[in-house]
């Protein structure tokens, strides 16, 4: 899974701990997401894509192979 | 109260507590010590209550890791534990089943009731959780 949380971020303005205060989790989860080290629930993309008004396609994109690495 | 201001109230308190049983400790009141370690424990679930600090989806996945690695870890570790020191003290070795070593057995038992409960509560909760979260079999 990779993502342009860090793009649609910068897009709006926002620092990592307005994100965070705003999808209601910790910072360290937007940092984590941001370098792709965790993936977010659907709910929290969700969330996320509706923050932004955008589609939930538009900031997270599936990889075939990414994806067991990240899980783990 | 925000995060920051809870996390270092977080660390007054560890400090706190971590000092309260080393007094406890060296002066041989262990109701001390309990009584740090409860009070410490309060202490901090008003903090984070009254901060509105909740655990987000990454701390709950990380617990969960650390929860399973934690019983992968432990149970064997023990239920091998019980199983070696069953081994003298049911062989017969005369020098591990009398004298200092008598407690071994009693040890191993401890150990294995340990097991036992820790494998009781493990199936108990996953056939619990299973069922929670299983589907309601409807086929369409």
């Amino acid at each position: 899974m990779k993502n342009k949380l860090k793009v649609y971020r910068a897009m709006h303005d926002l620092t990592q701990e307005q994100l965070a205060e705003k999808i209601g989790v910790s910072r360290q989860t937007v940092i984590a997401i941001e370098s792709n080290k965790y993936l977010p629930s659907l709910g929290l993309a969700f969330k996320i894509a509706r923050l932004f008004k955008v589609q939930i396609e538009e900031i997270f994109s599936y990889e075939e192979n990414a994806d067991e690495n990240e899980r783990d | 109260m925000n995060r920051q201001k809870y996390n270092q109230i977080q660390v007054a308190v560890v400090l706190f507590v971590f000092i309260l049983i080393a007094i406890a400790i060296a002066g041989n009141n262990y109701l001390l010590s309990i009584i740090g370690v409860v009070v410490g424990m309060v202490f901090l679930a008003l903090a984070r209550s009254k901060a509105g600090i909740r655990p987000d989806e990454r701390e709950v996945s990380i617990q969960e890791k650390a929860a399973r690695m934690t019983y992968a870890i432990f149970a064997p570790t023990i239920g091998i534990g019980s199983f070696l020191l069953f081994i003298p003290s049911r062989s017969g070795w005369s020098v591990f089943s009398k004298g200092e070593f008598a407690y071994l057995e009693s040890l191993g038992m401890v150990f294995a009731y340990l097991t036992l409960f820790l494998i009781a509560v493990y199936a108990i909760s996953y056939h619990f959780l299973s069922k929670k979260y299983e589907g309601d079999g409807d086929e369409e």
